[in-house]
């Protein structure tokens, strides 16, 4: 329990349930004044900050985070509702969630108009390459870091968390100079090379983490019971992580599936763009396309957004167990 | 017009494959020849201990060494060069025979590409600070106050947001896991998405937050055209999205604290502040330190936000050390320097390096990892 949560319980204490009474009448006092100002103008924002202001009134807490949810949430919101708009109406200044004269004509132009779909298959195989070479690599170099002391180990991990510290750009330009003077720019070849580069330091550092949470006792009865290291390793500690290998593919694939800044450096023609790039084209300097960039972003972030809330838990306990937890 | 479903036809979703499917079994091949070869060499010829060790490591650090400590050895190289979009010829194979220039690699190079990043000079007489683009806002103290304040600003704002939201949230509250849900989406979202969207809602005339703003009787602001407003508006996002990543870290130290400690101190007579001050904030420290620090470099080194939301402008407005690199390397305004841009992406590593060492000596952060 925290020193906030005491403090509430002792005001109550002292003054009864009359004060969170007056507070939960002055709360609805101004709930209904910002639903009479709605009414009165025809604006629903009146109603949204009453019902806001009432909560805080009322409960402070639940008010400061039902607002910081909608502002959480409200950009996918937004590209939701622009996603389903008319043409017509693409630049209107309503706010309206589904709008009127609601239509999946953005949608339906993607598939029609653009390259969309050779965008999102180029992605994705980019992407699943990275994550699976990521984690192969990764699972048995993290498990020599976390069992053995060997020679090199310190400076081995010390080194894997200044990766951390290099610029972006200290990596772009001699990669981008290798991948031309390869004769790979415009291939999906040259961006995997380039992205497994900050797939394999982060796969070991996380891996590494989760190994160290297993106790070494496994193995060593496995081996008593007349196992060798390595079907040790592969019979008990690979099936045991299967929870860190997906997280740390689920990574590799979120970092690389919206990487942009790379792509765009490697990849110049439209034929072999991933869907960043085309995204960022339709709302570029010369066309803007509201329409078709709302409806690609809601088809590329709703996959990823259901998998990571419903795998926020272990998302979450894992990226805190590589970067943070000793 | 675009050829099949939104360009997929059975040709390039084949085309795609070829290239990938050969590339994974080439990979996992060579991975096993490398464990056999190497198991065999150091455990049967040199009798090492630690042989199966360095055979599990081997992948990962082949990996390494070709991807990350090649192209960081290149880069070094490249400083030592006069590697521009013109002269890139003489550094393709293919096109050599073009070439202009004496030698591709030299001191001189180097020389010029160091003291280009600080100095401007005329006829051997130092006559300006350097620019990194080619307007004059683009010197170096000037980037490098910007991207000071913008770390500062950043760090400070996800720090008390995540916080604020951690101590709220770590009380006996309804609806917790709803909100905690909610408030990390911003992290979830891809990055490109939220920037675009983000610059939208900036818009002038049609975005959001001028719309919100109109509700309250202020005039219109032309968010991304203005550089201090600009400014305000990429550290906006930034912080916005920085939260999430810092209220889960807290909440996690949060609950880890034993409320016997809250007991004993409301035993002596420690209010709210007290506890907070002398009981919550040490012992959240171990997990602090290390996330300000991993915080500091990520949001110094921030990249994408700024090149897709303002690409450094306006009037270099917006322009941090690293965004000032990447537009000298492959900006369209400028002659895409990239010896010179090698030259400018040491010094930003070194001002990096420094700092990471000053702040982790006096802090003690991180010193779990290197323990253990």
């Amino acid at each position: 329990m925290s020193s906030l949560s005491e403090t509430t319980s002792t005001r109550k204490r002292q003054s009864g349930l009359d004060w969170m009474q007056i507070r939960l009448i002055l709360g609805g006092i101004i709930a209904v004044i910002g639903l009479v100002l709605a009414l009165l103008s025809n604006e629903w924002g009146y109603l949204l900050g009453g019902v806001l202001l009432g909560l805080l009134a009322w409960k402070w807490q639940h008010g400061i985070l039902v607002a910081y949810s909608i502002l959480s949430v409200f950009p996918v919101l937004r590209i939701i509702a622009i996603s389903l708009r008319p043409t017509s109406a693409l630049l209107s200044r309503t706010i309206e969630i589904i709008p009127a004269n609601a239509t999946l004509a953005s949608y339906s132009a993607l598939f029609t108009e653009e390259n969309f779909l050779l965008w999102v298959w180029q992605s994705l195989a980019i992407t699943v390459t990275v994550s699976i070479i990521g984690v192969v690599v990764a699972a048995t170099g993290a498990y020599a870091f976390s069992r053995w002391r060997f020679a090199g180990r310190r400076p081995g991990l010390i080194f894997l968390m200044t990766t951390q510290m290099i610029p972006a750009g200290m990596l772009i330009i001699p990669i981008y100079v290798i991948v031309a003077q390869l004769q790979l720019t415009n291939q999906i070849i040259g961006l995997v090379l380039a992205y497994i580069t900050t797939a394999v330091p982060f796969s070991i550092w996380i891996l590494k983490g989760y190994y160290d949470t297993i106790p070494p006792d496994l193995e060593e009865a496995a081996m008593v019971d007349g196992c060798n290291r390595m079907e040790a390793f592969y019979r008990i500690i690979l099936p045991l992580s299967t929870p860190a290998l997906s997280i740390v593919f689920l990574f590799n694939f979120l970092g690389a599936w919206a990487e942009f800044i790379v792509a765009k450096v490697i990849l110049v023609s439209n034929a072999v763009w991933t869907w960043p790039l085309g995204l960022n084209d339709f709302i570029g300097n010369f066309n803007t396309d509201w329409g078709k960039y709302a409806a690609g972003s809601v088809l590329v972030t709703v996959p990823v957004l259901l998998l990571f809330m419903w795998q926020s838990k272990y998302l979450i306990s894992g990226l805190t167990l590589g970067s943070v937890k000793s | 017009m675009v050829q099949g479903i939104g360009g997929l036809t059975g040709e390039t979703l084949f085309a795609t494959l070829g290239q990938i499917v050969p590339l994974i079994i080439v990979v996992v091949i060579f991975i096993l020849a490398l464990e056999f070869a190497l198991y065999n060499l150091l455990s049967k010829v040199f009798k090492l201990q630690n042989a199966l060790a360095y055979t599990l490591l081997s992948p990962a650090a082949v990996a390494i060494l070709v991807f990350m400590i090649y192209p960081l050895l290149f880069n070094v190289l490249l400083a030592f060069s006069d590697l521009k979009r013109d002269t890139f010829g003489c550094y393709s194979p293919v096109s050599v025979a073009t070439c202009q220039l004496d030698h591709l690699y030299g001191l001189d190079y180097a020389i010029d590409n160091f003291t280009k990043v600080f100095f401007r000079i005329r006829d051997g007489q130092i006559v300006d600070w350097g620019r990194l683009l080619t307007t004059a806002g683009s010197t170096f103290p000037a980037l490098l106050g910007r991207t000071v304040l913008w770390t500062f600003f950043n760090v400070i704002f996800h720090f008390s947001g995540g916080l604020a939201l951690a101590l709220i949230l770590n009380q006996k509250i309804r609806l917790k896991g709803i909100y905690r849900s909610l408030i990390v989406i911003p992290w979830a979202l891809p990055g490109v998405i939220t920037f675009l969207t983000w610059k939208q809602e900036f818009h002038a005339q049609y975005g959001f937050v001028n719309i919100l703003l109109g509700g309250f009787g202020i005039a219109p602001i032309s968010w991304l055209d203005n550089p201090i407003y600009a400014f305000v508006a990429i550290v906006f996002v930034n912080v916005w999205l920085g939260i999430p990543f810092y209220m889960v870290m807290l909440l996690g130290g949060l609950q880890s604290i034993s409320p016997e400690y809250y007991e004993a101190a409301q035993m002596d007579g420690a209010g709210a502040w007290q506890q907070f001050r002398f009981i919550t904030m040490p012992l959240l420290r171990p997990i602090l330190i290390p996330a300000v620090t991993l915080d500091v470099i990520w949001t110094f080194n921030k990249l994408d936000l700024i090149v897709v939301m303002t690409n450094g402008g306006p009037q270099e407005g917006t322009n941090i050390l690293v965004s000032a690199l990447y537009n000298a390397a492959f900006g369209t305004s400028a002659t895409q320097r990239l010896g010179f841009a090698s030259a400018f992406s040491i010094i930003i590593f070194v001002i990096l390096f420094i700092f990471a060492i000053v702040w982790i000596t006096t802090s003690g952060g991180l010193k779990e990892i290197y323990e253990k």
